[in-house]
């Protein structure tokens, strides 16, 4: 159990979770800029996708620092697998919008696509399966959990039971 | 329904063509044959609500992950889904894209917390998750109600859906398909509870991903590999294979948030976190989890971009529907006996999908229910089998006659459960911050505007724009709500956490 002292500590020196929750907010909002763009009368403007192409990863991002993050440990070497998906993400869905369409017969293909299809399903689709699975299991054990944590929580389960139990004796 | 946006068959409803071929009818009953005796090894080891609801919180790793994988992905990804990419192109693809992310993102926010409050707390259903984080009754019965709005409209589509598989295979009308269907389901979820349910499911869902794997190989190399599949396609509909297909870029982008934010928020995931034996196997989880999902949809791409190409060059006669993907690539090129295997596979998926969905209604109405309202079931075992079955034959008669209804009630599902629980449950058990008024607040806006929206759009008097949901506007207007109700009321941020479930959010 955290004393009370330093839980205050703890919740104000936690700016790894209050900079997620920011930039949660901030995700959120922009795809409801984008989505009210679309209710405008002269029908959905170009800038909406766009903002959907950077709040969506931003937000995605987010919310797993905010899961990831583990007291005044922060993220730890999280940071980089997370940025890396944060940036091809929004990287991808931005070079969508922004390549022309240049699709025919004669497109050079990667892996058997088109550029922005490959982009799309190769860089958007694959990329993130080879880093954040392998990310969470090499941080296992410092970063999300470990026997030692099992146990505290085990502890305090038992002790409550026997709190419980005694008070309905 | 949404009519802004193309809406793809999520839950299969549209007839199939007969695929009552002798091999097709022979494999299915092998496949009956498999799920009735796992089930009936199943009933003998379930003893207790625990064992029914949560087996026993004694899965290993795999089983789990199998099963997890097995209902994620419903029929959709076999027949609808596939038929979606034929209609639409590469836009559709942004329904499973989010796959890449989801299940590491559900680990991390989730899963250990959920796993944690399990062992601390004795904790059962989702909507005792939510009650223990908030200590609030309120919020956990809210939770419940709205989950079981949601449940209703998946279990009468999944009746259905299941209807239309066994009929195509066996040919015997989609009523007693319904009825066969459920019944065999109703066997194994009200004897076997979810345990029964875990061991179909690691069954069901290795056949999937084995028929997923043979079809997708089967379609490159009949189409001489995804290049010249490709080079078919863009001589003749080159836009198909856009970044977005034929679907403008806010409604692929739309299904990207949708399918990923809101995967947090989908019960008959997330709910299994509870049952995983060891804490400490959660490390391999996502990854597992993320390669089975793979495997599993590549036959969503394959056949879905593969039958475009072979009705383009005449393989294949063009399409009375978009749901004829699957089935007309099957029946007429590939050998029967994969036709056989994915036909199962579908069966399967239903099934699966049915059966936790089940598990999970009858756990509201027996648990979360009564604890919402200061009260305990005494038998929740035999409650729990009781209330299998009623919400079994509910859903069998409701998808037997209510018609387009039932599609109507399929459709907002995904959407009610995102945007009533993710904000909730998965920021509320990363934030101290987060208040149950501002839980309360989120819960009713997601529920209130998804109904509101849905409701106006199926009876016509209200439209969308073009790629903007009911479901991303609910899950947009409840996160919005919680930060704000919880900021505004942050003075009693502190004092609604007990030290153990404090404890579980610190680790």
């Amino acid at each position: 159990m955290t004393e009370p002292g330093t839980r205050k500590t703890t919740i104000i020196q936690d700016t790894t979770r209050s900079a997620a929750l920011v930039a949660l907010f901030s995700g959120i909002l922009a795809i409801a800029v984008g989505y009210g763009a679309a209710f405008l009368p002269g029908g959905t403007p170009d800038w909406a996708p766009w903002l959907l192409a950077v709040g969506i990863p931003v937000a995605l991002g987010a919310m797993m620092i905010l899961g990831a993050a583990r007291g005044r440990v922060g993220i730890g070497p999280l940071k980089y697998a997370f940025a890396f998906v944060v940036a091809v993400l929004a990287i991808g869905f931005c070079a969508a919008l922004a390549l022309p369409a240049t699709e025919s017969p004669l497109s050079k293909l990667w892996l058997g696509l088109p550029a922005r299809a490959a982009i799309v399903i190769y860089g958007i689709g694959l990329l993130p399966i080879i880093v954040l699975p392998v990310a969470y299991a090499l941080t296992f054990e410092t970063q999300t959990l470990n026997a030692e944590d099992v146990e505290r929580v085990r502890e305090l389960a038992r002790e409550n039971r026997a709190r419980s139990e005694s008070q309905t004796s | 329904m949404t009519p802004g946006l193309p809406v793809p068959n999520l839950l299969l409803q549209a007839a199939l063509p007969s695929a009552a071929r002798p091999a097709v009818v022979a494999v299915g009953v092998i496949y009956f044959a498999v799920v009735v005796a796992i089930s009936v090894w199943a009933a003998r080891k379930t003893r207790t609500a625990s064992d029914f609801f949560v087996a026993g919180k004694g899965i290993g790793l795999i089983a789990l992950t199998v099963a997890s994988v097995s209902v994620s992905v419903s029929g959709f990804a076999f027949i609808g889904g596939p038929g979606f990419i034929y209609a639409v192109g590469l836009g559709a693809m942004y329904i499973v894209l989010p796959a890449a992310v989801t299940n590491v993102m559900g680990a991390w926010v989730l899963a250990k917390r959920m796993r944690l409050l399990g062992e601390a707390r004795n904790l059962i259903t989702v909507p005792d998750a939510i009650g223990a984080r908030y200590r609030s009754p309120a919020a956990q019965g809210l939770a419940a109600i709205a989950m079981l709005v949601g449940i209703v409209g998946y279990m009468a589509t999944n009746a259905l859906a299941m209807g239309v598989v066994i009929n195509s295979i066996f040919g015997m009308g989609l009523g007693w398909g319904i009825w066969i269907g459920m019944g065999v389901t109703l066997a194994y979820s009200a004897s076997g509870g979810i345990l029964a349910g875990i061991y179909n499911d690691v069954f069901q869902g290795t056949l999937m991903a084995i028929a997923s794997v043979l079809v997708f190989l089967f379609v490159l190399g009949f189409g001489g590999g995804l290049g010249e599949i490709s080079r078919t396609i863009l001589a003749q509909d080159p836009s198909f294979l856009g970044p977005w297909g034929k679907l403008t870029p806010l409604a692929a982008l739309s299904f990207f948030f949708v399918f990923s934010m809101g995967s947090l928020g989908q019960p008959q995931a997330v709910h299994k976190y509870y049952m995983l034996r060891d804490p400490l196997q959660l490390k391999w989880y996502p990854l597992l989890k993320t390669l089975g999902l793979v495997l599993v949809l590549l036959l969503y791409f394959g056949v879905g971009v593969g039958v475009k190409a072979f009705v383009l060059d005449g393989r294949l006669a063009p399409l009375a529907s978009p749901d004829q993907a699957t089935p007309s690539l099957l029946l007429n090129v590939t050998p029967i006996i994969l036709a056989a295997l994915v036909f199962s596979g579908v069966a399967a998926a239903t099934m699966s999908a049915a059966n936790s969905f089940i598990n999970i209604g009858a756990a509201i109405v027996t648990h979360d229910l009564p604890v919402a309202f200061g009260r305990r079931v005494k038998d929740e075992l035999r409650w729990g089998r009781a209330m299998t079955i009623l919400i079994a034959v509910a859903a069998a008669i409701t998808a037997q006659r209510s018609g387009t209804m039932v599609a109507f009630l399929g459709i907002f599902g995904w959407g009610l459960f995102a945007s009533t629980l993710v904000p909730t449950l998965a920021v509320g058990l990363n934030w101290q911050g987060a208040t149950r008024e501002g839980a309360i607040a989120s819960i009713l806006t997601g529920l209130v505007i998804t109904l509101a929206l849905e409701t106006a759009a199926y009876l016509k008097f209200f439209r969308f724009p073009a790629g903007v949901t009911a479901s991303a506007v609910a899950m947009v207007s409840s996160f919005l709500v919680f930060f704000i109700v919880s900021w505004l009321t942050k003075r009693s941020a502190q004092s609604t956490i007990d030290p153990d479930v404090r404890l579980v959010m610190e680790l």
